[in-house]
């Protein structure tokens, strides 16, 4: 391979902007994950890229002075999981029918379905919120869970997966077969789609795991607060000196997802790309 | 017997159409159902308390028309929320689709055969995914007085004395405008690679032969092809800003301190909706008037962008709802 000088120090160049980027993006977390381990005192001295010793003590400072973190953990857990299953399976549903059946209004609601991927959803949250606890549904949590049944990001994302997979054919066949249209769906399509459910379900999943606003205005009990609404009390006076305990604190709301996606990155990666362009 | 039969060939003429008609409507009923319960009904509902003076300490209310409409936009908070938010949004969506296109133009470049593509959009994008509140603890702590950023540029020299970020608003801003540029470029340079990456290498290829500069390919094919994509960006992005919260909320007192700098529309509106009265009118008039400001300006956007380009005001409308349709 043969390259101009001007090109090559315009490669210098770009990968050393490349590294820079890569360490604003990845420092801010490492300092996180480290000090986490660190005791106060050394956290005061200055900044250290190695891990020490005091992940323990953290861990009981942070534990005892209220910080139910596995109560927030299966909190957080139960909703997400739940508006996971919720979103994809409905909207494979619904993508599936727009693809497959032939009915009056299709076309509308499709395009109906892509204008609400672009409206702004947080701002009628005061209406909900009175809504919900006109049917005393404040302090549970229905009202963070059946809004998933609509989605219509996933459904747009559903369309064009099923689009690339879905053989016409194996659906007249299964129908020969006598399988029900519902049978189908269940038997025949979800298996096939089964990679794009998996995509759509990271992204549904970690949408609602890092929700803050609706769970913050909507649950007022400790005892059923999530993950980010415990974090949101680390700011509080509780931890004001404690500085590892904070960053411990910090580091277990986001390992989890970092160990994600460090398994899952091409999955998400393809994901955002396929999400936004349609070829 | 005969009727029957009869029953049976009737079925088996219609039995397609007819299912067909009655599944697509089975089928797509949980979405409409949920939509207009979930979604729909909210959004009348807060549409209609945004007319009324409702509290929540008061079981009666009454509706005062335009009232709160006409207050918020004299009130002086209010209007510093609404420049704050747009402020916020434009100074670092600026640098983030800058950075981002110049990024994607280098990673995408036949000629400089940049190495490590995937991982590089990779650890960009990492940002995204991380709960935004522990973000805003974590820069929190970052900048505090005795926090790392300090530390280093005392020692390094590079201040004569710690500074206290959180009491400046020149410098608080700045913090929510970098904290969102972090979380965002790297979405944006996955979303503008894709974007290039399907462009048609022949278009590039013939402008080759033509002789045309990189600049010039970039300014003639890569732009005038990207533009689907380009308002998709801006219009999410736009969506996104004008409803920040996570970050501005949990990064100093939740009331935009130091002195309301970065106290944004949606800020404002849980200020109104947690004060001792709780204001749910007012808080409702809020969102109202983000949820119109936000549509509005994502309509402009996309008239804007599609009329001043004569290829893409061929596509039919759908096209580019189509493209622009896509956030997850």
């Amino acid at each position: 391979m043969k390259y101009t000088t001007k090109t090559r120090l315009l490669r210098v160049f770009i990968y050393t902007v490349l590294t820079i980027l890569l360490i604003i993006c990845i420092l801010p977390i490492w300092i996180l994950i480290v000090n986490a381990t660190r005791s106060t005192a050394e956290i005061q001295q200055g900044i250290s890229l190695i891990p020490s010793s005091n992940l323990v003590a953290n861990w009981d400072n942070l534990t005892n002075r209220g910080f139910s973190i596995v109560r927030g953990f299966y909190n957080s857990a139960i909703i997400s999981v739940s508006v996971t299953v919720l979103t994809v399976y409905f909207s494979m549903m619904f993508a599936y029918a727009i693809h497959v059946y032939e009915f009056p209004y299709r076309k509308f609601l499709y395009g109906f379905v892509l204008i609400l991927v672009m409206v702004p959803t947080q701002v009628s949250i005061i209406g909900f919120y009175r809504y919900m606890s006109y049917l005393k549904l404040t302090n549970t949590y229905i009202p963070l869970i059946l809004p998933a049944i609509a989605a219509p990001g996933a459904i747009f994302f559903a369309k064009q997966y099923l689009e690339a997979v879905i053989i016409k054919d194996l659906i007249d066949a299964a129908r020969i077969d006598g399988c029900s249209e519902l049978g189908i769906f269940h038997k025949v399509i979800l298996p096939i789609a089964r990679p794009g459910a998996f995509t759509m379900g990271i992204f549904a999943f970690v949408a609602s795991w890092n929700n803050f606003f609706n769970p913050f205005i909507l649950i007022s009990k400790m005892s059923k607060y999530t993950l980010p609404m415990l974090v949101q009390t680390l700011r509080g006076d509780t931890y004001r000196t404690e500085y590892g305990s904070i960053y411990l604190g910090l580091a277990v709301s986001i390992v989890p997802i970092i160990i994600v996606y460090a398994i899952f990155s091409k999955y998400i990666v393809n994901g955002i790309a396929m999400g936004s362009v349609k070829e | 017997m005969i009727t029957l039969s009869k029953n049976v060939e009737l079925g088996k003429k219609d039995s397609y159409k007819i299912n067909k008609k009655r599944y697509g409507y089975l089928f797509t009923a949980p979405f409409i159902i949920g939509f207009l319960l979930f979604s729909l009904y909210p959004l009348i509902y807060t549409f209609y308390l945004s007319f009324t003076d409702m509290t929540m300490m008061n079981k009666s209310y009454k509706i005062v028309g335009f009232d709160n409409f006409k207050n918020l936009f004299g009130d002086p908070f209010f209007q510093k929320a609404l420049v704050n938010t747009w402020k916020i949004w434009i100074l670092n969506f600026i640098p983030q689709i800058g950075i981002a296109m110049l990024l994607s133009v280098w990673m995408t470049n036949n000629r400089l055969k940049i190495k490590f593509v995937g991982f590089w959009r990779t650890i960009y994008f990492l940002p995204n995914l991380l709960m935004p509140v522990t973000i805003a603890v974590l820069f929190f702590n970052l900048f505090s007085f005795y926090g790392p950023v300090n530390q280093l540029s005392v020692r390094g020299g590079i201040m004569e004395g710690a500074m206290d970020f959180f009491r400046s608003t020149a410098w608080t801003q700045s913090i929510v405008i970098f904290v969102q540029w972090w979380m965002w470029f790297g979405s944006t340079i996955i979303v503008l690679m894709a974007g290039m990456t399907s462009i048609s290498p022949t278009y590039y290829e013939s402008a080759m032969v033509d002789g045309a500069s990189t600049l010039q390919m970039f300014r003639k094919i890569t732009l005038p092809l990207l533009k689907p994509v380009l308002v998709y960006i801006l219009v999410t992005s736009l969506v996104g800003g004008m409803q920040m919260f996570d970050i501005p909320y949990m990064l100093t007192d939740g009331r935009g301190s130091p002195s309301g700098s970065i106290m944004t529309m949606n800020v404002l509106m849980y200020m109104k909706f947690s004060s001792n009265k709780g204001h749910i009118g007012v808080a409702a008039c809020v969102g109202m008037i983000i949820f119109i400001i936000t549509c509005v300006a994502a309509l402009l956007i996309m008239k804007m962008l599609r009329e001043k380009d004569p290829y893409i005001k061929k596509k039919k409308k759908s096209k580019i709802v189509k493209t622009v349709g896509g956030e997850m």
